[in-house]
């Protein structure tokens, strides 16, 4: 609403989404950007759903909104589950790892398969993101959240030097090391994927 | 002198009476004056016919979540109180509108206008209106002896905890009872139900929406209930008032006419709008804060209020003639119509995408209270619970802790259920972080008052809910540097309750301790020790025997998220700590653990 760009981050308590959402919105600071931000903590960390939203522009007024730009996911059934968030032309950015919840793992419900025609249904654009993969690459599959927003990056308005800051200002010193490389073979591996904003 | 039938007794007198005529068996509180002898009086007089229990408990706080545990046991319950008494049990209090009750229960707040034997002089009627709950207040003895039994009959039809509120005047004045016949009312028992009594999110956002939408029909019950009586005048004079304010009113103004409530949350506005279509003039008379006035003011209706009748200190009829007398007067406001006020809307639950599997939090891979509960659904024990991560233990397909209203709520609640089901029919689980907060004051007062029970403390080292902050039990402070670590099992040495520390995740020691408490009598603690998983990485690994396993489901029934049924055997995640716990039900072998275990006491 009114200029100002909105991206979710969704996943599961515990994979880092709060991480990634703090990235992303230092790095529009560092762009110039006013950012706000907001996120739910507590229980929901263990193990639940998990949504974090970073909002910047101009000027931004609330912290909150219903509906996304972009959604960076970092598990598939969150990510399906955070669909109705976009606008038909939003993206979603979403890694293929997979954390089946408890009624998936004791056969009561269906882990779904429709992620791709369902978001071709709403006209979002879909780039699903080995991020596990591209982590482990990069020395530790923790990274895994990390991968997935350079993936993502190549598609949001920032240059190299604010992401650089970004992740800087958000990772702490020991581990940044790791996470810069993760960050930046995602970001290779998607350059030329056909999503815009 | 008063006739045969018909006695002479001071409002906390009438009270008491009052609960043993509404089939109150229940009852208990913290002394505090004006509310002290309603207890007294219930204990003399049911000594007499042995129905009622009633005893003083630790402090207000607890002496609620006590008569919580009686009224989910099935008990008509009262708890009663001074109105500061009500800051201390705000926590249960504040919930226990989301849950509702069993069976009534009936909250006495009993105020102090003029500090007479108090320390400040709060309104308590801001309380009902605070948590959504409906407010009876009598004005003499003979409702205050009635209107239990009608606060009763509220409770269980509304689903609703009724705060009774009484006043100095009203506890110590005396006048003459008209005894009536005991009421009837169904019998209830206790049923396990934690989408009304587990108050994690989505249960307390379901709740919650009940809540308003009770208030609603609370509103039009005001209206119809003869508790709120509009008294025809003959004076151009209209006066809303209730409780003792209303008699200082009513011998002051003889001919005015009144709107009496009787219940005074919520407020029955369509009644106030007839009051103003009978008399030009209107006025309120309340003690201490505008809180019927402001609610008038919001009808867009002219009223005299706190600018003459003082904000402070107690009423009595001169004060109440001299405030209101210049305005007879004076020429009467222009009559306007009142504009009611809009039903609430209520926000629709988010709708959530149709056919994708929720996922709701759950205990990690590793957690120690994971083996607590497994054991504990082993032996069919489903304790009264509170807050923290355990509280994860409710849902499926762990299904082991049958409450979450506040913290430290599980041990007085386990007091109010044993005492009414008999010896040791519930335990209650709390974490260590939860015990240091507010558990030690109940286990102190089951000490006190000889409750039997079992008390799982499932200490885990940390606050882990929150974030991992130390505690008094760990010694950490703020900036991580170390503290004294006090230890429970001599805290509980110290109180003289028994006690016992396992390591959670020893399965043998844990079940021995379990068992022994089960064929044990009175009131004793296990400490189920085990680091919380987070912050103890484990060593061990698990292993799956494949040619064993045959995907029976015991183990995934433990609702670990490292576990998934593969094509022939059960697989394991990167997830996994080797906690063990999994192994331990497996009743194949085809699960094992080796290395150095996560944590030791
Ligand atoms: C009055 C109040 N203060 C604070 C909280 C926040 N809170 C929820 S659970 C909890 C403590 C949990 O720690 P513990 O009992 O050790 O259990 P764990 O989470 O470690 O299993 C706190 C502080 C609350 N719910 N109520």
């Amino acid at each position: 609403m009114n200029g100002t760009t909105t991206v979710s981050f969704v996943g599961v308590g515990g994979q880092g989404v709060l991480l990634a959402a703090n990235i992303l919105a230092q790095t529009a600071m560092a762009q110039g950007y006013d950012v706000k931000a907001s996120e739910v903590k507590g229980m929901a960390q263990r193990g639940g759903s998990v949504l974090s939203t970073v909002r910047f522009g101009k000027l931004v007024w609330s912290p909150l909104a219903r509906h996304a730009d972009v959604v960076i996911a970092t598990e598939l059934l969150e990510g399906r589950r955070a669909l109705p968030l976009l606008a038909p032309q939003g993206a979603l950015i979403c890694a293929r790892t997979i954390i089946s919840p408890g009624s998936v793992l004791r056969g009561e419900t269906q882990y779904p398969q429709d992620i791709e025609a369902a978001a071709a249904a709403r006209s979002v654009t879909l780039l699903l993101v080995d991020a596990e993969a591209v982590a482990r690459q990069a020395g530790t599959v923790r990274a895994a959240n990390v991968a997935l927003l350079g993936a993502a990056s190549a598609k949001l308005p920032f240059n190299e030097a604010a992401w650089q800051q970004g992740l800087a200002a958000a990772i702490p010193a020991k581990i940044l090391d790791v996470n810069q490389r993760a960050f930046a073979l995602g970001r290779e591996a998607h350059l030329n994927e056909e999503v815009t904003l | 002198m008063c006739s045969v039938d018909s006695l002479f007794l001071s409002g906390n007198e009438a009270i008491a009476r009052g609960a043993l005529r509404a089939g109150v068996t229940f009852a208990c509180g913290y002394p505090g004056t004006p509310s002290t002898e309603i207890l007294e009086v219930l204990s003399a007089t049911a000594d007499r016919d042995g129905r009622v229990q009633a005893e003083w408990c630790i402090n207000e706080k607890v002496a609620l979540e006590t008569a919580i545990g009686a009224s989910l046991a099935g008990a008509r319950s009262l708890v009663t109180m001074k109105h500061v008494g009500l800051n201390v049990a705000a926590d249960p209090f504040m919930t226990l509108s989301l849950t509702g009750v069993n069976a009534a229960l009936v909250i006495v707040s009993a105020d102090d206008p003029g500090m007479h034997s108090s320390q400040n002089e709060q309104d308590n009627r801001n309380f009902a209106k605070f948590a959504k709950v409906p407010m009876l207040e009598p004005a003499d003895s003979q409702e205050a002896y009635e209107f239990v039994a009608e606060a009763c009959a509220l409770a269980e039809e509304f689903d609703v905890p009724v705060l009774l509120r009484s006043t100095t005047r009203v506890s110590h004045g005396r006048s003459r009872v008209v005894a009536r016949a005991p009421v009837a009312f169904a019998p209830r028992s206790y049923e396990r139900s934690i989408d009304k009594f587990v108050m994690m999110p989505q249960f307390a956002r379901q709740r919650n929406r009940l809540v308003l939408e009770r208030l609603a029909k609370l509103r039009e019950r005001a209206e119809r209930t003869p508790l709120n009586v509009l008294e025809a005048g003959t004076a151009d004079l209209g006066i809303i008032s209730s409780g003792a304010a209303y008699t200082y009113a009513r011998e002051a103004f003889p001919k005015a006419w009144f709107l009496k409530l009787g219940m005074s949350h919520p407020l029955p506005v369509e009644k106030v709008a007839k009051l103003y279509r009978s008399v030009s003039r209107v006025a309120v008379v309340e003690e201490l804060d505008p809180f019927i006035e402001d609610q008038v003011r919001a009808l867009g209706l002219p009223v005299v209020g706190k600018e003459a009748i003082p904000a402070d200190g107690e009423l009595d009829q001169e004060i109440v003639f001299a405030a209101l007398e210049p305005y007879l007067t004076r020429r009467p406001p222009r009559r306007r119509r009142p504009v009611m006020p809009p039903a609430a809307r209520i926000s629709a639950p988010v709708p959530a995408e149709p056919q994708l599997p929720v996922r709701p939090p759950v205990l990690c891979a590793g957690c120690p209270h994971r083996a607590v509960f497994a054991m504990l659904r082993k032996h069919k024990v489903s304790p009264l619970g509170d807050i923290g991560c355990y509280t994860l233990g409710a849902l499926s397909p762990l299904d082991s802790l049958d409450s979450c209203l506040c913290m430290g709520a599980s041990i007085g609640m386990m007091a109010g259920m044993n005492k009414v089901l008999g010896r040791r029919a519930v335990a209650a689980v709390l974490g260590d972080s939860t015990f240091f907060h507010s558990g030690v004051t109940p286990l102190i007062d089951a000490r006190y008052n000889e409750t039997d029970g079992i008390v799982l403390v499932l200490d885990n080292r940390t606050t882990a809910m929150t974030g991992h902050q130390g505690h008094p039990g760990t010694g950490v402070h703020l900036d991580r540097s170390a503290g004294p670590a006090l230890d429970i099992e001599r805290l509980c040495q110290g109180i003289g309750v028994r006690c016992e520390t396992v390591d959670a995740l020893d399965t043998e020691a844990f079940e021995s301790a379990l068992k022994r408490e089960l064929g044990a009598q009175g009131l004793g603690v296990i400490v189920a020790f085990a680091p919380c998983a987070l912050m103890a990485p484990g060593e061990q690994q698990l292993t799956v025997d494949e040619e064993r396993c045959n995907l029976c489901g015991l183990c995934l029934d433990i609702g670990c998220p490292a576990l998934a049924p593969g094509e022939t055997a059960v697989e394991v995640s990167a997830a996994c700590h080797g906690c063990g716990v999994c192994a331990a039900v497996c009743k194949r072998g085809a699960l094992s653990v080796a290395g150095e275990p996560a944590g030791t006491p």
